[in-house]
């Protein structure tokens, strides 16, 4: 356990960046440039395929609840069922993660030890794109200049940043540092920074801090989004690679995202262990 | 070695306690009782009156949304350690979980003022019950299980995610029918839904508590109810630690005042002018309080324009903080999860 905090990142270090643009403010001030004027201009050409409701700036609105149906969280790749794991198809292009030699055999040893060695079973923040696809819902808040991404398992978010500011240069961030931007109508999230300690799933599929993720979010109508996310991460891959999977919005009345204080869980089990007090 | 000192004295002064700022001094408080003459602590406190009319969103809300960053109170004890030329990087490193993100500078202008209380003699009308309880976590701070909950990375419950702390800075997010709030300690966040819609049910909890709000003028009133009570650890009002022998109804400090099933909080957000929100949090619960009391303070200011909120992962590093400061060991700890 030693060598995993001793190493690199359990932490995520940050350092104001100096000297960014002041996009963030041009944004944050009346968004001048969809301004307070109701005029709306025409969807896009490339809506055709996208019929469902927009925000006032005319983008797909993806404001809601969402989550993923899917097994890609115990394991990316096909799999059988085993206990507590149900089975499932692979959610890979092309069926196999492409690892390095070296990397499938670091992969199949974290397979081995992947009861205790996921980070999630420590209540670490899930990363990207396991966030996406874990068991639980997620919320997302859509403005023109910053999306917001909040996720039910411990209470992870993500502020995708629209507005031109540019990556954070030398820190690692759990759940990585994320700049996006619409394609005609689909959401495209660039992801840097994600250190090397998350995992893919529970089956240990695992990368680097070379890795980088970019997410497509392309809305099919109101309740459904195609979600795909390419990993390119050369230490450990022999080239990009991409899963794909759908995301569902959850439809129920008055539907909020709850808690999973994943935290509050291992220090009830420190309690009962130390006699149990309190 | 240098280094993990460090992270202990910043972990020491990382939350302020509420009323140590807004004590004003030294001075013992005069209590509920005492001497007549004896000068209050507090000003009176009344809810503050704006006549700024913030601009409206597509969907017709005063327009609060913005990144702000927490406005120290005065008198605070959180000034850094360590001036930010002198820290080493902290790419890559394990040590500590705090990121130690110097506290932005405040935009010119920004509102630094007393905070209020109701009631005004800084006394927490705590019920005696109550009051053994908080007297014995002060008693026994060192003892993990009564530990702040900060220290464990616990969320802190509201209002304390809104007591200024070193590394505070908030996002406001408005959509319609919503205000999310998302805050840079520990990557909390809050949906507030302005729909009028019923309470959870009592069997739900959450650590952040269930928000539910409404407009009233240009002011957001949020019901904060649901709130977790499982662990004694999660005071949703805290502070690290506190001065050992401070009387245990004393709001100089926020550390280990307790809270049941019944807490509850009425939030107002009060723009003052474009860049400012005041914050006023009316706090109820009749197991533990003999009254609602109220603290209140100039809570928001808008962030510089460079300011970039970044991730601030408390419990993924704090293993080793644990074991430095209370010789616990979770790193053999592994959860269920689905």
């Amino acid at each position: 356990m030693k060598n995993r905090t001793v190493g690199a990142g359990a932490t995520v270090a940050i350092v104001l960046a100096v000297g960014l643009t002041s996009a963030v403010e041009a944004q944050r001030g009346a968004a001048p440039q969809r301004g307070a004027a109701p005029a709306r201009p025409p969807a896009p050409q490339a809506a055709a395929g996208y019929n469902g409701p927009r925000t006032p700036d005319r983008k797909p609105d993806l404001n809601g609840i969402w989550q993923a149906v899917t097994t890609a969280h115990w394991n990316l790749e096909a799999h059988s069922a085993s206990e507590g794991v149900p089975a499932g198809m692979s959610v890979v292009d092309g069926g196999a993660i492409p690892y390095q030699p070296a990397a499938l055999a670091q992969r199949n040893e974290n397979f081995k030890n992947r009861m205790t060695a996921d980070p999630l079973r420590k209540c670490y923040l899930p990363g990207v794109p396991r966030a996406t696809y874990l068991p639980f819902p997620f919320e997302i808040t859509q403005t023109p200049g910053h999306i917001g991404i909040a996720y039910e398992f411990a209470h992870g978010f993500r502020t995708i940043f629209m507005d031109a500011t540019p990556h954070l240069e030398d820190l690692d961030f759990w759940m990585g540092d994320a700049r996006g931007r619409w394609e005609g109508d689909t959401l495209v999230i660039d992801t840097v920074s994600l250190g090397d300690k998350t995992w893919f799933d529970q089956a240990g599929n695992f990368h680097s801090d070379a890795l980088k993720v970019v997410e497509r979010f392309t809305p099919t109508d109101a309740t459904h989004i195609n979600y795909e996310a390419t990993m390119d991460d050369a230490k450990v891959f022999t080239r990009p690679w991409k899963i794909n999977l759908i995301l569902y919005r959850r439809m129920e009345k008055n539907l909020e995202l709850l808690d999973y204080e994943c935290a509050e869980h291992v220090y009830e089990k420190l309690f009962k262990q130390s006699a149990g007090k309190p | 070695m240098m280094f993990r000192f460090f992270g202990l004295l910043s972990l020491a002064l990382l939350v302020p306690a509420v009323a140590a700022a807004q004590q004003g001094g030294a001075a013992p408080p005069a209590g509920r009782g005492a001497a007549p003459a004896a000068p209050a602590n507090y000003p009176p406190y009344t809810t503050p009156v704006s006549s700024y009319v913030p601009p409206r969103t597509p969907d017709g809300q005063p327009d609060i949304s913005g990144l702000y960053v927490a406005i120290p109170l005065p008198r605070s004890v959180e000034t850094p350690v360590a001036p930010m030329a002198n820290r080493p990087a902290n790419r890559a490193n394990g040590e500590f979980s705090y990121s130690l993100n110097e506290r932005p500078k405040l935009p010119e202008g920004a509102i630094v003022r007393p905070a209020g209380v109701d009631p005004p003699d800084g006394k927490i009308p705590l019920k005696p019950e109550a009051l053994a309880k908080r007297k014995e976590i002060i008693a026994n701070q060192e003892k993990v299980e009564h530990l702040d909950g900060r220290v464990l990375c616990l969320s802190p419950g509201v209002p304390r995610s809104t007591i200024p702390a070193p590394v505070v800075g908030y996002q406001i997010f408005q959509k319609p029918g919503y205000v999310v709030i998302f805050y840079e300690q520990s990557h909390l966040y809050r949906t507030i839904p302005l729909d009028g819609r019923p309470a959870l049910d009592p069997a739900i909890r959450k650590a952040m508590g269930v928000s539910r709000g409404h407009w009233e003028g240009n002011s957001l009133v949020v019901e904060v109810t649901n709130f977790t009570n499982n662990l004694e650890n999660n005071w949703v009002i805290g502070a690290v630690s506190a001065t050992p022998g401070i009387p245990a109804e004393s709001l100089t400090t926020g550390h280990g005042i307790p809270h049941s099933d019944q807490y509850r909080v009425t939030e107002r957000y009060t723009p003052i002018d474009a860049n400012t929100i005041h914050y006023e949090a009316k706090i109820t619960d009749e197991k533990v309080f003999t009254q609602p009391w109220t603290v209140a303070w100039y809570a928001f200011a808008k962030a510089p324009k460079d300011y970039v909120p970044v991730e601030y992962a408390c419990f993924e590093g704090n293993e080793k903080n644990l074991f430095l400061m209370t010789n616990t060991d979770i790193s053999g700890i592994r959860v269920n999860v689905p």
